[in-house]
């Protein structure tokens, strides 16, 4: 079995978007809606060690998803290989399920009347292809592959490099780790 | 832009028609068990089940996909799920319950059955109540919300509302000495709910004052002293509780009428203060990155591409 995951390097994140916008192009996404986004911090430090760094967010596909316990009509659902779907035929957009997401990952797309989030392009990987995020990086910030493949460059990044996960008091558990830059993160 | 508040003014509207409505039935159904209160609680229930039914309808109107509202009782594993089945349950229960007041219809003489259904709507309303606090505290993203607080401050408000519209509605419809004995035992009810309701409020603010979660501290300081003084310190514990409760002990008609007023503007306002104030953490960067982005342009930006070759 495979368990999708996503890592990503912010060492050499140059903070440029072009993940944002492969993915609002080949997913089509309409005016405004992010299933992507790059924030940045910092500056931090004192002259003459400031430095500050690029954080890319995808959806973390959770293996607890909160937005998956929430959903009344079971269009948020999550496959066996992680990835966290939202069925657009069920889905009546109640937003129970943006309310329930720490990380900001859904929005509602007001055109159709219903919640939309990044798909970790599973189209894309049934025919054995990268996410569009991933391909279009060009620094090799995003790494992205199967956790549960002990040969895989996610598997030695998330067990042998210092690859944390956002927020993981929540106890969400996500499945997006970061190298952070410095030692720990701010 | 701030971070994004997916529930807005129909859905606090919604937790406080709700609330309101199971208050009244969880009156009229223990008023029934508990104090043989004849037919005097029984106009109430209707009230509730119109209520329950406006808010509910809100609830739908709320919805992206109105038409598909039915979906919402698919996941039975779901909050919100069971929450939409008690309140269908509730409409109900409460309709059928207030029927017994009328002696033409032929289950009027059966107090049995009336016993029933009024443990049913007690059971079913003193559930709706809690829902309406569980919805918002079952989200862990939210930190003011998440925890044990919001269903027990939501049912002591809930049922001191549904006694204020109690007491409204015994001074409009009825008269005499049983009415009399009903109104001082509300009043009294509701003095000692406000007393415990202010406790469990200050509880809970105070609290979440000094939470870990930062989102959840600067919610409860806009409350206590940022920029929802005004709607917390006035509009909830002054006009909603300080005040009804002097105007229910001095108890003439008068004051308990003004009361119960206040009661219902301070459960509109509490319900308004907590879902403006269920932010999440925002992640490293992500209000300043928000911020950033261009808003306000989006039907200009849709003509522009619609003008184009």
């Amino acid at each position: 079995m495979s368990r999708w995951a996503m890592v990503i390097d912010l060492r050499r994140c140059i903070g440029c978007h072009s993940c944002t916008v492969a993915c609002q192009v080949g997913n089509e996404l309409p005016l405004g809606m992010f299933w992507n986004m790059v924030t940045t911090v910092g500056p931090n430090g004192r002259y003459p060690t400031l430095g500050y760094y690029h954080i890319p967010r995808p959806c973390f596909h959770c293996d607890d998803p909160p937005c998956v316990s929430c959903c009344p009509t079971g269009a948020s659902s999550q496959r066996a290989d992680g990835i966290v779907l939202v069925d657009q035929d069920k889905c009546i957009g109640c937003k129970a399920c943006i309310t329930a997401c720490p990380y900001g990952a859904r929005t509602l797309n007001p055109d159709l009347g219903t919640v939309q989030k990044c798909t970790f392009c599973e189209h894309l990987i049934g025919e054995n292809k990268e996410p569009y995020c991933v391909s279009a990086c060009h620094q090799r910030a995003r790494i992205f592959g199967d956790l549960d493949d002990t040969g895989s460059e996610v598997y030695r990044l998330v067990h042998e490099e210092n690859a944390l996960q956002i927020m993981p008091e929540v106890g969400t558990d996500p499945h997006c780790y970061y190298i952070f830059p410095h030692r720990g993160r701010t | 832009m701030k971070i994004e508040r997916a529930w807005g003014w129909p859905v606090a509207l919604e937790l406080f028609l709700t609330g309101l409505g199971g208050g009244i039935m969880i009156v009229s159904a223990a008023a029934d068990l508990f104090f043989g209160a004849d037919n005097l609680f029984l106009p109430g229930s209707f009230a509730a089940t119109v209520l329950v039914a406006i808010g509910s309808g809100l609830l739908i109107f709320e919805l992206g996909r109105p038409f598909q509202f039915h979906r919402v009782f698919s996941r039975e594993k779901a909050v919100m799920t069971v929450g939409a089945y008690m309140l269908s349950l509730l409409i109900g229960v409460s309709f059928v319950y207030g029927t017994f007041m009328f002696s033409f219809l032929p289950w009027h003489p059966l107090e049995g059955l009336r016993q029933l259904v009024a443990v049913i709507g007690l059971l079913l309303s003193m559930s709706v109540v809690i829902y309406t606090g569980v919805l918002p505290a079952s989200m862990k993203a939210r930190p003011f919300w998440h925890g044990p607080a919001l269903p027990v401050l939501f049912m002591v408000s809930a049922i001191s509302i549904g006694i204020a519209v109690q007491y409204l509605l015994v001074q409009a419809l009825a008269s005499g000495n049983e009415a009399a004995v009903a109104e001082g035992l509300l009043s009294a009810a509701n003095i000692v709910l406000i007393t415990v309701g202010l406790i469990v409020l200050f509880i809970y603010v105070l609290t979440m004052r000094v939470s870990a979660a930062p989102p959840a501290a600067e919610a409860a300081n806009a409350w206590l002293k940022g920029r929802q003084k005004l709607a917390f310190w006035v509009g909830l514990v002054g006009i909603g509780m300080i005040v009804p409760l002097v105007l229910y002990a001095v108890g003439i008609t008068i004051t308990c009428i003004l009361a119960s007023a206040g009661v219902l503007i301070g459960g509109i306002v509490l319900r308004f203060l907590i879902i403006y104030s269920g932010d999440r953490t925002p992640l490293p960067g992500e209000a300043e990155f928000l911020a950033k982005l261009p808003r306000g342009d989006e039907e200009f930006l849709r003509a522009w591409e619609g003008a184009g070759p």
